[in-house]
């Protein structure tokens, strides 16, 4: 059981070292918040799936094991919506990928709308 | 189980690292991105201290701190769109 | 903004409610033939408050739509089997990218069409897609495209009025803007192939 758990964290610090990079390295903003996406889906997972098997064999507290889904669920809620909207907020306030994008269709329509 | 405290320090050394991008960041957007992932590993620092302790109340403290990390940025996204 | 209707307002309460016996730890003591009547009581009165000045905001049409056993083990085989497959693959191609010291990356936004019919639909793979690293859906819009088809003309009609009636008739067709990180190919049909893989299909089966 511990060795479960241990396995389960390892994969999740991974995964946010992996988002930690990216946002470190990455070119513009857009390619960044794709990283913090990497941070928020599979290094929230694996706390949490760990975090459960580990409360409910290993601490026998099934409260702490409601309470870590719900907190599970309620990052994978939430996370898209705040990303979408910090996403379609940067481009409409002027922020523009440094390196030239491969083709860029939401800007093409918006330069016709006006 | 110490070795969750261990994990547990991982976690903030990841989330100190990313102060260097909320330092840098030359937009507001990747200073909110940056400072909600922040925000997001902290917690899960706290979960694996609320699993090495045992006490549930830090449980609830990191549900707090996800909604107004949520909150938060949502906000700043409204505020950048021009709609507040 | 419109007023809630009373079926809104009762599937807000009652999912307020399933959420407030989860978190203050009700459940629980439920199962363990416990109940604890009181903290029970005040989380339904608060709920159903909660309900009656929130239910407008999340819920506008069909009400009633999830409460259905089917479709409820339909939403439950989306979040455990097909989901986290794709979420999985997806993450650890992004982690990858990024650790990656040539930094392989190809962005560019383009735009998918999606074949969906009710709001809650389009919203669900909004949210799966961007939750999905390595794509963010930007913005969703509704577009008029005309319907290609070919109708053989009337009598005494010409070709071209033929041609010209076929041309006016247009269809509401949803687009998403879709930022990736990987921009493999710039046409739409393909593109939006290789973005919704299987999860179009696992939303068209729950909400269709």
């Amino acid at each position: 059981m511990r060795i479960v758990v241990d396995i389960l964290i390892v994969i999740s610090i991974f995964f946010a070292f992996a988002g930690v990079v990216g946002m470190l390295r990455m070119p513009d903003s857009f390619t960044r918040m794709q990283s913090s996406t990497n941070i928020a889906t599979m290094g929230v997972l694996g706390v949490i799936i760990g975090g459960a098997v580990y409360a409910a064999f290993g601490l026998h507290e099934p409260e702490m094991v409601v309470k870590l889904l719900v907190l599970g669920v309620f990052y994978i809620i939430t996370n898209p919506i705040s990303g979408h909207a910090i996403c379609r907020g940067a481009y409409k306030h002027g922020v523009r990928p440094k390196k030239e994008m491969k083709c860029d269709k939401y800007g093409e329509d918006m330069v016709e709308d006006k | 189980m110490s070795e969750l405290l261990f994990f547990a320090v991982c976690f903030i050394v990841l989330a100190l690292c990313l102060m260097i991008r909320v330092i840098l960041g030359p937009s507001v957007a990747d200073r909110a991105v940056a400072a909600d992932s922040i925000d997001i590993l902290c917690d899960m620092a706290l979960i694996l201290f609320a699993l090495h302790s045992g006490r549930s109340i830090f449980l609830d403290i990191a549900l707090i701190t996800a909604v107004l990390g949520f909150v938060g940025s949502t906000l700043v996204a409204r505020y950048l769109e021009g709609r507040l | 903004m419109k007023k809630a209707s009373i079926p809104a307002v009762i599937s807000t309460a009652v999912i307020c409610y399933i959420f407030w016996l989860l978190i203050s730890g009700g459940l629980v003591a439920l199962c363990k033939g416990t109940p604890d009547v009181r903290n029970m009581i005040v989380g339904l009165v608060v709920s159903i408050f909660v309900g009656l000045f929130s239910a407008k905001f999340f819920i506008h049409e069909n009400s009633f739509y999830l409460w259905n056993p089917a479709r409820l083990v339909q939403l439950l085989i989306y979040c455990i089997f097909i989901f986290p497959v794709e979420l999985f693959k997806a993450n650890l191609d992004v982690a990858l990218r990024a650790l990656n010291p040539a930094l392989p990356i190809n962005p560019g936004i383009v735009k998918v069409p999606v074949d969906l019919k009710s709001e809650y639909g389009e919203a669900m793979l909004a949210n799966s897609i961007t939750l999905t690293p390595g794509t963010i859906t930007m913005d969703i819009v509704e577009e008029d495209v005309p319907v290609e088809e070919t109708v053989e003309p009337l009598e005494g009609e010409s070709p071209e009025d033929a041609a010209a009636a076929v041309s006016v008739r247009t269809k509401k067709q949803t687009f998403y803007y879709i930022h990736w990180i990987d921009v493999a190919t710039e046409d739409p049909k393909a593109a939006g192939d290789m973005i919704k893989g299987t999860l179009e299909k696992g939303v068209r089966r729950i909400f269709d």
